[in-house]
């Protein structure tokens, strides 16, 4: 499962400089992520096997110990300060980098960060792997013997059913499930877990494979959202005030 | 280097994890809880099922045996939602259950903590009578030793989950006259064919915290066995008062913290969009001050709060801190949910805004643990002494 930790939406954000934000220090699991772990635990329960949650993060692992809060087997976070900087290629790169060699039936992941909404890791790394994709599935069935998978997923105006062979990769969105809410003794035993760190070396990747000389995609300038205008009081009394108002309605706020 | 004031980063993680349950679990129906005054049973089976009853008791038991500042950390982040769902669950964790997991034989604990950790029976503990409550020395509950065991007469008040609790630890007299030296504690069941017990009195209609239920259990000549007496010698009841009390008051300044906050956060969104006079009126400097108090005692509160958690865990005497701590950040609640009320205006008078909510339940934090009048004598007694 492939996990990121994304600003709360009430975290405040403001644009430090050009290239820069300054977020709040809140932070939560993206909630897509969480769906995608529920489906992941769905499957252990029925057909067995391991569950590992997997984040590209140099700080903050809190998305992973949810993953194991939730009853993941395993946590694993790729963390180099060379990846600083990296754009989403390059997070996908280092993500395949650690897969390519690991045995697994099913990646999942969210459909996209609720920082970012870019929706590029999951499809990335499925090309990377070279193996099937479908993105914002709602439904999963797999055969287990046949290693066969069944995915639904919502289309114009209706709904789609695709198959595919195993090993593949779906990006999760909501709808799939109700992510569980973690019980205490696994949240406790999520806070005692000792996390596994994996950096580019290990991954035969340098500095120029990641961070943001690899990156494909620059951020050229942040704006900040425009700031609500100020409130205009129409002081004349009635009629007058009705027609400044219509006058307004039209000219400046061209509503009407 | 001694003084530390982070959290660790487990402990941050435990507290997003509660606020995460209770974001999904509490918040939703928050307003819905206070309207119908009725225990949530559904809510209490769920939430039970996280395990979260079994915070500060041992393994072997289903228990979690966390730490004080994690516990405390639990409570703040549980009051931010219900404080009457709140009440009834933190009843459950630390006074409903602490004598039983402190005194009682395996026995009691395999038949009473193991179910009260899973939420299956529910239990509280009975202070507070007609004629006392913050003045335990004026307990008249009688507990008469007879052969193999006691028995219990006298009707006790205001007890938070009585109308459905299944036990409860009864704190009774052996003698009026001895006031608090007389005090012991004493697990009673609810009354059943089949065993002798109290019997639920009369139900309370409260201003808040209205989710738990709260009401009169009676002791009627009530026989229960030597085993469930909770202690070591008769006696020492006032002695353990004081152990519970410690971490009662400032699990009480935990729950005003949250009530607090999440009022003032409120009442900044709704400052942050409603105008007047051409502006908004977060913009008016009368408005802002009111935030600028709150944030500074709201501050100072957390902090104190977080040290008594600190002295208790570490088993650094705090009894008058832990008083001191209870009476500001209650006060400090009181102030938050009375400004939050001034910033809505004439909105904050119905009962489709949230201030009146929280201001019902901040006042319900006055009492428990000891009244303010009751505190401060004492306090202000202590500190002149000095």
């Amino acid at each position: 499962m492939l996990v990121k930790q994304v600003p709360d939406p009430e975290a405040i954000v403001k644009v430090k400089s050009d290239s820069e934000l300054e977020i709040e220090n809140k932070y939560f699991t993206n909630f897509f992520d969480e769906i995608a772990i529920e489906a992941g635990l769905k499957l252990k329960e029925k057909f067995g096997g391991k569950v590992t949650v997997l984040t590209v993060d140099n700080k903050k692992v809190d998305a992973l110990r949810r993953g194991i809060a939730m009853g993941a087997d395993d946590a694993i976070q790729i963390t180099d300060p060379a990846l600083e900087g990296s754009d989403q290629f390059a997070i996908a790169k280092a993500l395949a980098a650690y897969l390519k060699d690991k045995p697994f039936d099913l990646i999942l992941a969210g459909r996209q960060a609720m920082d970012d909404d870019a929706g590029i890791v999951g499809p990335a790394v499925a090309e990377l792997l070279g193996i099937p994709h479908v993105n914002t599935i709602i439904g999963l069935e797999v055969d287990d013997p046949k290693k066969e998978v069944k995915v639904l997923r919502e289309v114009e105006g209706g709904k789609e059913i695709l198959s595919c062979s195993l090993p593949a990769l779906f990006t999760c969105q909501k709808g799939l499930n109700n992510p569980r809410i973690p019980q205490v003794m696994n949240v406790m035993k999520a806070m005692k877990t000792q996390i596994k760190k994996v950096d580019l070396a290990a991954l035969g990747l340098n500095a120029a494979d990641a961070g943001s000389q690899a990156a494909k995609i620059k951020v050229q300038k942040y704006l900040s959202s425009p700031k609500r205008p100020p409130v205009k009081m129409i002081k004349e009394d009635f009629p007058e005030n009705v027609k400044s108002l219509v006058k307004l309605l039209k000219e400046e706020a061209k509503v009407i | 280097m001694a003084l530390d004031f982070t959290f660790t980063e487990e402990q941050e993680f435990f507290r997003q994890m509660v606020r995460d349950a209770v974001n999904r679990l509490i918040m939703p129906r928050v307003a819905e809880l206070d309207e119908k005054e009725e225990f949530p049973w559904d809510l209490w089976k769920e939430f039970a099922g996280l395990g979260y009853l079994g915070l500060r008791h041992e393994e072997k038991y289903g228990g979690m045996g966390t730490d004080t500042i994690t516990q405390m950390i639990f409570y703040e982040e549980l009051a931010r939602g219900s404080c009457g769902f709140a009440m009834a669950t933190i009843m459950q964790i630390l006074m409903g259950t602490y004598f039983i997991a402190r005194f009682g034989s395996e026995n009691i604990k395999q038949r009473i903590l193991v179910p009260a950790i899973k939420g299956e029976k529910i239990g509280t503990i009975c202070f507070t009578e007609d004629q006392s409550g913050s003045d335990l020395g004026g307990t008249r509950t009688l507990a008469t030793k007879v052969d193999g065991g006691w028995r219990i007469n006298g009707r006790k008040q205001w007890i938070t989950n009585g109308p459905i609790a299944e036990f409860c630890t009864c704190m009774a007299t052996v003698d009026p006259k001895l006031g608090l030296k007389g005090l012991n504690f004493y697990l009673v069941e609810k009354k059943t064919a089949d065993q002798d017990g109290f019997v639920p009195g009369q139900r309370l209609h409260k201003l808040g915290s209205r989710c738990s239920v709260t009401g009169e259990l009676v002791f009627d000549n009530v026989f229960v066995p030597d085993e469930n007496f909770l202690g070591e010698e008769v006696g020492k009841g006032i002695q353990y008062a004081g152990e519970i009390l410690n971490e009662v008051r400032v699990m009480t300044g935990m729950n005003a913290l949250a009530i607090a906050k999440e009022a003032m956060q409120d009442a900044r969104q709704y400052a942050n969009n409603r105008i007047a006079f051409g502006n908004l009126i977060s913009k008016y400097q009368l408005i802002r001050e009111k935030f600028a108090k709150f944030w500074a005692w709201y501050e100072a509160s957390r902090t104190y709060l977080y040290k008594c958690a600190w002295m208790i865990q570490n088993k650094v005497p705090c009894v008058n801190e832990c008083m001191l701590a209870k009476y500001h950040s209650t006060e400090m609640c009181m102030y938050a949910v009375e400004e939050a009320m001034r910033i809505y205006g004439g909105n904050a008078f119905c009962s489709e805004y949230p201030p009146q909510r929280y201001w019902r339940d901040a006042k319900f934090l006055l009492y428990g643990g000891g009244t303010h009048e009751v505190l401060c004598d004492y306090l202000g007694r202590i500190y002149c002494k000095d």
